[in-house]
Parts: structure tokens; C-alpha cells; sequence
């Protein structure tokens, strides 16, 4: 499955089911920071994501 | 019928309908679909406004707006809301300080947003207001970027709220702003901001700001917009790196994150000690300032002692 990390870069990660809060412990990505859409639709991080899933990842604090 | 990959691992439905959630929210736990998400933010607000009589009727509340999502969410409600309140208005004011690779981005953004809604908007600069940006005017103190431009924000931002004609400033402090102040005044030992109440009175000195969204969670705002195609893909501004507030916000989020609710209970405890506090006690009267008559607490107000600092 293809990662959008915050910074755009790209990291392919293995399609086996995973929940979206274990990707974002894997990355070390705190989940408080930022949404998470799959496949271009935001999901809560119980969601699953597998095979060729497109995750993105969008860090929500910025400087206003 | 069940479908062969489940929507998701946790719930499959929002709480409330068939929907897919977009988002969990805790306390009570509970999913929700980008429809009640949406229902719930522009409640939540209503209640907040309702409950603390933020407005009133004949309000013309000038909306400070950065175009980025807190603002942008702020005058979304807002200009929804605005149908249910007597003979209130709305004007949208975007304070440019002059930032170089940032700045002209998000104003880009907040004019598409402001005419989308049809809402006045007003730009105001600090170049109108001081005589220069805040890339020049930081130059060699680089470090005191939040307290400089924080300082010049609210006189800019006060000043255009005057020429509009505005009875309220709304700016879009969130939850995680509210519980990062009580964390940064306390831990520089600043009471008098601690329990300073924006949206009092003031006796008649300043225009009453007022916070919509101070119970609404950072992560809900940006869900709200991003259901809504209305997040805001913009770069950070870039003295952020210089900010307490970072620190502050980062420690935060992960407290929360470890032990949910940490952010409430701290404003929580803000609000009781500005329950039992003497302000009189704590705080300095408020008296005009000997350059300006701007009302301040001490000789100077902040502006002429930066104008002063800086040789404006």
C-alpha cells in the first residue's frame, strides 16, 4: 500500500490488513496531530487499510 | 449485507446512521459520519455562543482570518449561524505582516474563502500600521518572532475592527490553543494572563474578543473542513520553529494522547481559578498609554514599547 506522508514523500508498505493507528506507530506520528484519509476519504485510526489502499497522511497544525 | 473488506476495523457505521465515520470521538466514544460530524461542530459552537452570550443582537463581529483552517472554520459557522441572530454582520479581517513565502499564500486562500461566502473582507498590513514587514523588522531577532508579530497582530487587528465599525473580534482559538495557553502562562509564571477573560467587558477600552470554537478540538476542525473540501493545504509559517508554543503543543499532544481529557481538565482548572481569583489582586488597573492613549497596565502600551525597541 502506497503512504502520503505529511511532508508528500512516498513509503510503500506492505498490503496485509493494518489499522491506521498502527501505521501511524510505526511512523512515529503522533495521531492527535494530524487526519488520515484511504483512498481520498478521511477515516477515524480504527479504520483498516490493505492491498493497495492509498493512505495519506495530513498534519493539522500550523502556524495561523 | 456485510461487505467482503470491512470500512473499517473499529466500527463499520457511524453511531447515529448507516453512514461510513470519518472520525472517533471520545467522551462519550462514539464514530461519526462526515454528516453528524459536521452537525455536531456547528452545534457544539452554537451551544458555546449561546451559553456564554459571546453575541448579541445588532452584533457587527469582525472575524479575524488568516485562511488557515481554525479561521476558516470560524467564519464557515459563523456565516451559517448568522441567519439564526438578530441584525448581526460579519466582516472578515486578514492581517498581512509581511512574510515572505507564506504570507501571500494563505491570503490567496482567505479571499477565495470570503467570496465563496460572500463576506466582506478587509486586508490590513503592517507595513500600513509600522512601516515595514515582519521579515525586515525581525532581522537579527529572529528568536522574538511570536512576541513581535503577536503584539502587532492585535493592534493591527484592533485597528481595522475599529474602522469597520465592529462590536466583537472573533479569532479562532480552538481547545489545544486554550489548553496551551494555561500550560505556557503557568509555566512562565504569568497570572494575570492566566485569568484574564478576553470576552469581558473591558469597561468600554477594547473591542471584546470573543473564542466560537474554544471547545472544539483542533483534529474535529480540521475533519469538519476537510469533509467539506474547505482544509486548507497551506505552508507553515516559518518562524513557528521559534515558538514556545511548539514545545508546549507537542508535550500537550502527547499527554492527551496517553491520558484523553488532559486538555479539558487544564482549562477546567483555568476556569476555576479565575472563579475564585481577586483580579484586582492579581492584575494591574488599566491606565492609557503616555505616547499613544491606547489603554494599557503600565507607562507604555506594547506597541510603543516595541515601536520604541525597534527604532520605529
Amino acid at each position: 500500500m502506497k503512504i502520503i506522508l505529511p511532508d508528500s514523500a512516498i513509503q510503500q508498505m506492505p498490503g496485509d490488513p493494518v489499522s491506521i493507528s498502527q501505521i501511524l506507530d510505526q511512523l512515529g506520528i503522533n495521531p492527535s496531530g494530524v487526519i488520515v484519509s484511504r483512498n481520498g476519504k478521511l477515516v477515524p485510526e480504527d479504520a483498516v487499510a490493505t492491498g493497495e489502499d492509498e493512505i495519506r497522511i495530513i498534519r493539522i497544525a500550523h502556524g495561523g | 449485507m456485510r461487505q467482503e473488506k470491512p470500512e473499517t476495523g473499529g466500527a463499520e457505521r457511524c453511531t447515529f446512521c448507516a453512514e461510513a465515520p470519518v472520525i472517533r470521538l471520545k467522551e462519550p466514544d462514539r464514530h461519526l459520519c462526515a454528516a453528524h460530524l459536521i452537525a455536531e461542530i456547528e452545534d457544539r459552537t452554537a451551544r458555546t455562543i449561546h451559553g456564554r452570550e459571546l453575541v448579541r443582537p445588532h452584533d457587527r463581529i469582525a472575524v479575524a482570518f488568516s485562511g488557515g483552517k481554525d479561521s476558516t472554520a470560524l467564519l464557515v459557522i459563523l456565516s451559517r449561524l448568522l441567519p439564526s441572530w438578530e441584525d448581526v454582520s460579519l466582516v472578515a479581517i486578514t492581517v498581512d505582516e509581511g512574510i515572505a513565502n507564506y504570507r501571500d499564500e494563505t491570503i490567496r486562500a482567505a479571499e477565495e474563502v470570503t467570496k465563496k461566502l460572500g463576506i466582506e473582507h478587509v486586508c490590513v498590513s503592517f507595513t500600513d500600521l509600522i512601516g515595514a514587514d515582519l521579515d525586515a523588522l525581525l532581522v537579527g531577532r529572529e528568536t522574538q518572532a511570536c512576541s513581535v508579530c503577536g503584539i502587532l497582530r492585535r493592534k493591527a487587528l484592533s485597528v481595522a475592527a475599529h474602522k469597520a465599525g465592529a462590536t466583537k473580534i472573533a479569532t479562532g482559538h480552538n481547545l489545544d490553543d486554550e489548553a496551551q495557553s494555561v500550560l505556557m502562562n503557568t509555566l512562565r509564571g504569568d497570572l494575570p494572563r492566566l485569568v484574564r477573560i478576553s470576552d469581558a467587558d473591558s469597561s468600554g477600552c477594547f473591542i471584546p474578543r470573543i473564542k466560537p470554537l474554544a471547545d472544539i478540538a483542533e483534529k474535529e476542525i480540521a475533519a469538519y473542513l476537510f469533509v467539506q473540501d474547505l482544509f486548507p493545504f497551506l505552508p507553515e509559517c516559518p518562524y513557528t520553529r521559534y515558538a514556545l508554543r511548539l514545545e508546549v503543543r507537542s508535550m500537550l499532544s502527547a499527554m492527551e494522547q496517553e491520558h484523553p481529557g488532559t486538555m479539558r481538565n487544564l482549562i477546567k482548572s483555568k476556569r476555576a481559578i479565575e472563579k475564585y481569583a481577586d483580579r484586582s489582586g492579581i492584575s494591574e488597573p488599566l491606565r492609557r498609554c503616555r505616547t499613544c492613549g491606547d489603554p494599557c497596565s503600565g507607562e507604555l502600551c506594547q506597541v510603543c514599547m516595541l515601536r520604541q525597541s525597534l527604532g520605529k
